[in-house]
């Protein structure tokens, strides 16, 4: 029996996974992948898996690993830097391959909405040997997750199924079929020399991986005869569109009202890319316009296949100059390229046009930017503050300047205005060594003696902060660590991790406590302090930097987006001397400015206090007392 | 069929519950849907969008500029923002409710003249304060569906408000439905006799 559901990408690829036995499920938040692992989570104790949040991407990564060596099925999940985190063990693990299945699920961001990089998962799949599904649509999603399941472990390789953001990020009506529980019988491990890598396995290994790609790729070509993943149609004219991922839905689109006169390939398969049916394609047409997200992967592919096979075939994309080479594509965008293809192809068959729009850009007079902030009431805020009016105080009184490293998580948004207070944000866990690094120049520099800070959340800490302190403690950097502890991986949703002491199944675990860690790392000075009192935290904050050697400040408070504040605050206006300081000083969204001068706290204030700390006048006040 | 909605607000007014609900009412309605959401770094305090396709095929999730058969902005200046997406013959309603931006010198943002930038660029354009309504019922929070109800209301979606209700009902949480019934019934009578573009024509 099927039924018919509104589920996002990442829920429908959870229902796949689950529907074809997935057993063990390991991953590490990063969006947009996040939700495929907490859908399985919410639906673990009913179908008998087991799932995990893991420390970190290759941790995961090799947790499935283990699964899959013993027979199990197992999915691990992560966003696209994460699999650079994970590349170790992926690049070795396609020589040895699995023997249950597993599903490696990366999700890419083009555009970038919420990451460091615009890289292109299709392309590791292609460095690393590893076969790449890339699916269009939620309901596309959710079948080729089975489909990925069955190939695995026909094939004794991983495959990675690839998500952009708008497949995992979109919802649409998915056609799902009854699940029933997973049995949990698996054959187990047995020892073979299979699993232990050596020189030897892989000269020997190396030759049968190359083969498979071959194979797989053949096997991909069949699937244009009867899987609707790939897919072929003719037109009338000479030229072709070829197109991946979600980019197929907008090609598909730009050219509707001319259907009928382009060849159609839309390749669900990625990589190995199926050689054979990509060639017969393009040995019909005289022109190919390639329409991709990220990198020109599909375009290569085909430039490669031409000079292969000495085609007569002009191929038309990003490295033609047709197509934008970066960010994410719309119908717009594919319309565009296409229309910009057709005319240097010279084509008289159609041109094709936009809608227009009730209002032109051009006319919409100038708005208010609204970047993304600290929510109202985030300890983050406070904690940057203070180590603000710390490193002033530093400043004045011995002319030593800070630099302040942060970390990926919502305190990347320390760097925002008025805070500016992240200088360098390079990836997961890189505040640390990068502050580490930074102090080791100072010897050597004749600029300004600097104070180095390193911001890093609990979650990122556990993640890849850890190591980054023990090289520093070990190489006496002189860097003061500030952790930003507020029980939640807050940026991805929400998730749990080491320090909180649940698992994601929500039972009870042993709470790995970061001020020990950073004690038993060997850190001499470690304090900890809850981020509510501004004044303590500018102390401590002062204290730590002005320590010889590594220095470590754990902040302890709670994330306002899932722990609601206790209660508002408000301006009294008759004591408002319209200093503005609450305003200018640190960015809390709560509070803007009336026309009259005068500042206004708004119903988002969730009751830190920290205005009211700075308020020289004490004008803002609790709000019950003012009423 | 096709029809496209898009709705746009700032994080952390339910721009992504919004779209949910539209979307499951469409599917129980008989459509196909596709949505895209903004979740991640601009949910805090950004500007977010939801595109809502709702149509007899499946297609990318993606509103093509001049497309979108209505707009349902949650705020007036991110109504403006994403006007290039409207249809020439779509509607429009706008909460007059303006979330001012912290940091940056409030001296720039004049709701007023935003909104009335937008009724004179969409006439029949429905506006109202959806925030104030939905606090006068219970809870600011609930604007988002304020909105959707005043859309359904006012005859703007191409299901029937029953449709929309029913998923409510599925949707919210017990201990939240009152609140959300009151909501929604305010919302339908707030805009009882405006029918959107049609209205502006006849006159
Ligand atoms: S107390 Fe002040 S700083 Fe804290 S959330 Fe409310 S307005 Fe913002
Ligand atoms: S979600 Fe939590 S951690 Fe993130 S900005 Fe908001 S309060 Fe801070």
């Amino acid at each position: 029996m099927t039924s018919k559901r509104i589920l996002m990408g990442n829920e429908a690829i959870a229902f796949g996974a689950i529907k074809a036995g997935v057993q063990i499920a390991s991953g590490y938040p990063g969006t947009p992948s996040s939700e495929v692992m907490e859908t399985i989570i919410s639906h673990a104790k009913e179908y008998g898996i087991y799932a995990e949040w893991a420390t970190n991407e290759k941790v995961a990564l090799e947790t499935a690993v283990g699964a899959a060596y013993s027979g199990a099925n197992a999915i691990v999940t992560m966003k696209q830097v994460g699999l650079n985190v994970a590349s170790d063990p992926l690049m070795s693990l396609s020589y040895l391959g699995v023997k249950g299945s597993l599903v490696i699920l990366v999700s890419d961001d083009p555009g970038p909405h919420s990451s460091q990089t615009e890289q292109d998962t299709r392309a590791f799949g292609h460095f690393s040997n590893i076969p790449v599904f890339d699916p269009s649509t939620p309901q596309e999603a959710y079948d080729m997750t089975k489909l990925a399941f069955e190939l695995s472990h026909a094939m004794e390789t991983p495959v990675i199924l690839r998500t952009t953001t708008r497949v995992s990020h979109g919802c649409a009506d998915v056609l799902i079929e009854e699940i029933n529980p997973v049995s949990r019988d698996i054959e187990g491990f047995t020892k073979d020399t299979r699993w232990t890598i050596f020189p030897k396995l892989i000269t020997q290994r190396h030759p049968l991986l190359e083969e498979l790609q071959i194979r797989m790729s053949d096997n991909f070509s069949e699937y244009f005869n009867h899987n609707s993943f790939n897919s072929v149609s003719k037109g009338s004219s000479n030229i072709g569109i070829a197109a991946s991922g979600v980019s197929s839905l907008y090609a598909r689109e730009a050219i509707k009202d001319c259907q009928g006169i382009f060849s159609l390939f839309k390749a669900g398969t990625a990589y190995p890319f199926p050689e054979k049916a990509a060639y017969e394609f393009m040995k019909d047409i005289t022109d190919l316009i390639v329409v991709e997200e990220l990198d020109p992967y599909m375009e290569e592919q085909f430039l490669q296949i031409a000079g292969k096979y000495h085609l007569d075939i002009n191929i038309h994309g990003k490295k033609s100059g047709s197509f934008p080479v970066s960010g994410e594509y719309d119908v717009d965008v594919a319309i565009e390229g296409i229309n910009h293809a057709l005319d240097k192809i010279g084509s008289e068959s159609c041109c094709l046009s936009h809608s227009g729009a009730a209002v032109k850009a051009e006319d919409i007079p100038p708005l208010p930017i609204r970047a993304p902030t600290l929510c109202a009431g985030c300890m983050h805020r406070t904690v940057f503050y203070a180590f603000k009016k710390a490193a002033a105080k530093l400043r004045s009184q011995t002319g030593i300047d800070s630099v302040f490293s942060g970390d990926i998580g919502c305190y990347t948004l320390g760097n925002a205005r008025p805070l500016n207070m992240v200088n360098t944000c390079l990836c997961m866990g890189a505040g640390i060594s990068i502050a580490a690094g930074l102090s080791h120049t100072q010897e050597f520099s004749s600029g300004q003696e600097a104070k180095q800070v390193a911001f890093i959340g609990d979650s990122t800490f556990f993640h890849s902060g850890i190591a980054a302190v023990v090289s520093a403690v070990y190489n006496s950097a002189d860097i003061t660590i500030a952790v930003l502890d507020n029980h939640t991986t807050a940026m991805t949703g929400h998730q749990p991790h080491p320090g909180i002491g649940v698992t994601a199944m929500g039972s009870p675990a042993q709470i790995i406590d970061i001020a020990e860690v950073l004690k038993s790392c060997g850190v001499r000075m470690v304090k900890t302090i809850e981020a509510d009192d501004l004044d303590k935290c500018i102390d401590i904050a002062g204290e730590a930097m002005q320590f010889e050697g590594p220095s470590a400040v754990v902040f302890k408070g709670r994330c306002v987006a899932i722990c609601k504040g206790t209660g508002q605050y408000i301006v009294d206006e008759d004591k408002c001397i319209g200093c503005n300081l609450c305003i200018n000083q640190f960015g809390c969204p709560a509070i803007f400015s009336m026309s009259s001068g005068l500042p206004v706290i708004q119903d988002t204030c969730s009751g830190c206090g920290l205005c009211a700390q700075i308020c020289p006048s004490d004008a803002i006040v609790p709000k019950e007392v003012s009423q | 069929m096709k029809f496209d909605i898009l709705i746009a607000g700032v994080g952390g007014q339910g721009v992504v519950l919004a779209s949910r609900l539209l979307a499951t009412a469409a599917m129980d309605a008989g459509f196909h849907v596709a949505t895209a959401e903004t979740i991640g770094m601009a949910q805090r305090e950004g500007s977010v969008t939801s595109h809502v396709r709702i149509g007899d095929d499946v297609c990318g999730s993606l509103i093509p500029q001049g497309k979108a058969d209505l707009l349902i902005g949650l705020e007036p200046a991110e109504a403006a923002r994403n006007l290039i997406f409207l249809g020439k013959d779509g509607n429009m309603v706008v909460n007059e409710y303006a979330i001012m931006p912290s940091t940056q010198g409030c001296g720039e943002y004049n709701p007023e003249k935003i909104l009335e930038f937008l009724k004179d660029s969409c006439p029949g354009t429905i506006t109202a304060d959806f925030t104030k309504l939905a606090k006068d019922a219970g809870t600011y929070k609930a604007a988002n569906v304020a909105m959707i109800a005043a859309a359904a209301g006012a005859g703007l979606l191409p299901f029937s408000q029953e449709y929309l209700w029913g998923v409510l009902e599925k949707m919210i949480p017990e201990k939240y439905r009152d609140v959300n019934r009151r909501v929604f019934d305010m919302a339908i009578e707030s805009v009882s006799g405006k029918t959107g573009k049609e209205t502006a024509k006849d006159q």
